[in-house]
């Protein structure tokens, strides 16, 4: 049981830290410059991530599918079944929340922050550093809505992972899959498993948050 | 620094806030600005700051259109303290300007001097009063000891002993040579240390 419940937990684990991590990077990255600059398409940049935040993740699994078949534009490269296109799906579906998210908390102080370094000399980087800095509780909380919406998704990693036992079975997928078998004693101890490592991620996230008041 | 303000105009929604034709600020001199509620003064000075863009016209510093970032200074009307303590809020610019520790604690012993920090300097930024924020604020504004340092309303909250060594504070960045622009709504404390008296009205300056 534990041979076969375990390689499933540290995928799941590894393809959503992975897809979070790089999702986090690049959607905060844009986002504070975002929150600062205003143009004449931010409204409507801002409205397509909305609406790309609430994308069914089938849908996105559909895409990365067709991309990464044989006939789509990176079939050469034989990703579609792997753990690699399981990141790239949930990645995708991470992203506009991260970024949506962030642009909106940051909205308002991100301005206000710039405005404060820039008459104590600041660059560029050093604004967008300190933003960052001051804004890390929220942007935490950010990340771990994030990571929440990957490691709890099914549809897209089901689809363009293929729930390959020993190769892109992860948690979600075990449970969907048991649950057709009939198995709900093992789809059971893996939702519960799913949920202790929710737990997990909100109580390191509130140690800190304690530890920085 | 010398500031020459060139054709200034700003608009917030079809109001008109700023149109002044010209206007020269002299090095080493202290410029009190003064003017109702809502006549301008903040924009004014966030836009010589470059912190704000004026919908037309330009500002020379120094009979250039632009400067170094060091060479600006400014103590913002509702300053932004950074959540972190009061000593690293103070050196925060210093630590822009890649200075190094030995010329920090220095410029800190100098500074700090004007008004009483001791207890405060470990004390989260976020959580001081009205009065030691701004204090904070001054201070890491004029520890940068730049060419031109910028005012908004720097005394406002404070009791009237810090006032005073605040505007000693003023005083001496002067000596050092800087340029001096700052907005205040005391005629008295505008009387004690200004040099000219300037009155924003109708989005213009006149002398008093
Ligand atoms: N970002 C903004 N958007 C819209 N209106 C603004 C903005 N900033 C300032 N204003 C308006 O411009 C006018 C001038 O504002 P400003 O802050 O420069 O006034 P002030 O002279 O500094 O007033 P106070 O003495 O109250 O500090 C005000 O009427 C204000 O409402
Ligand atoms: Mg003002």
């Amino acid at each position: 049981m534990a041979s076969e419940i375990l390689p499933v937990i540290f995928l799941s684990l590894i393809v959503s830290f992975t897809s979070t991590f790089i999702a986090s990077v690049i959607g905060i990255s844009a986002a504070v410059p975002f929150s600062i600059k205003n143009f004449k398409l931010k409204k409507y940049i801002l409205r397509i991530n909305e609406v790309l935040m609430s994308m069914p993740p089938v849908l996105m699994g559909l895409i990365v599918y067709v991309v990464l078949s044989k006939e789509g534009s990176l079939g050469n490269y034989n990703l579609l079944f792997t753990p690699f296109a399981m990141i790239i799906a949930q990645t995708l579906l991470v992203m506009p929340i991260v970024f949506t998210l962030t642009v909106s908390s940051l909205s308002k102080v991100s301005v206000e922050i710039m405005k404060n370094c820039k008459v104590l000399g600041a660059g560029r980087f050093e604004i967008f550093i300190s933003i960052i800095n001051e804004c890390r509780m929220q942007i935490l909380s950010i990340i771990t809505t994030g990571f929440g919406r990957a490691i709890s998704e099914v549809g897209a990693v089901m689809m363009v992972g293929g729930n390959i036992k020993g190769h892109t079975r992860v948690m979600t997928t075990f449970i969907a899959f048991e649950t057709g078998k009939g198995n709900f004693r093992e789809a059971f101890i893996i939702g519960g498993i799913l949920l202790f490592i929710s737990l997990i991620v909100n109580t390191l996230i509130h140690c800190f948050k304690g530890e920085a008041e | 620094m010398s500031v020459r303000i060139c054709n200034i105009q700003k608009t917030y929604n079809s109001k008109r806030v700023l149109d002044i034709e010209n206007y020269h600020f002299k090095e080493n001199y202290i410029y009190v600005i003064r003017g109702k509620n809502g006549e301008g003064k903040s924009t004014l000075l966030n836009i010589i700051a470059g912190i704000e863009k004026p919908d037309y016209g330009e500002v020379l510093y120094d009979f250039k259109t632009d400067c170094l970032r060091y060479d600006i200074s400014m103590m913002l009307q509702k300053p932004y303290l950074f959540n972190t303590t009061v000593y690293e809020n103070i050196i925060m610019g210093l630590k822009y300007r890649k200075i190094n520790k030995n010329e920090i604690d220095k410029r800190l012993k100098r500074y700090c001097s004007y008004f009483k920090m001791g207890e405060l300097m470990n004390k989260n930024a976020k959580k001081l009063s009205g009065g030691e924020s701004q204090r904070v604020a001054l201070l890491r504004s004029a520890i940068l000891e730049s060419k031109l340092m910028l005012l908004d309303e720097p005394t406002s909250s404070m009791d009237y002993e810090n006032t005073l060594m605040a505007e000693k504070l003023i005083l001496d960045m002067k000596n050092k040579g800087s340029t001096i622009i700052m907005v205040t709504h005391d005629m008295s404390q505008a009387k004690r240390i200004g040099d000219k008296i300037i009155l924003l009205e109708d989005g213009r300056i006149n002398y008093d």
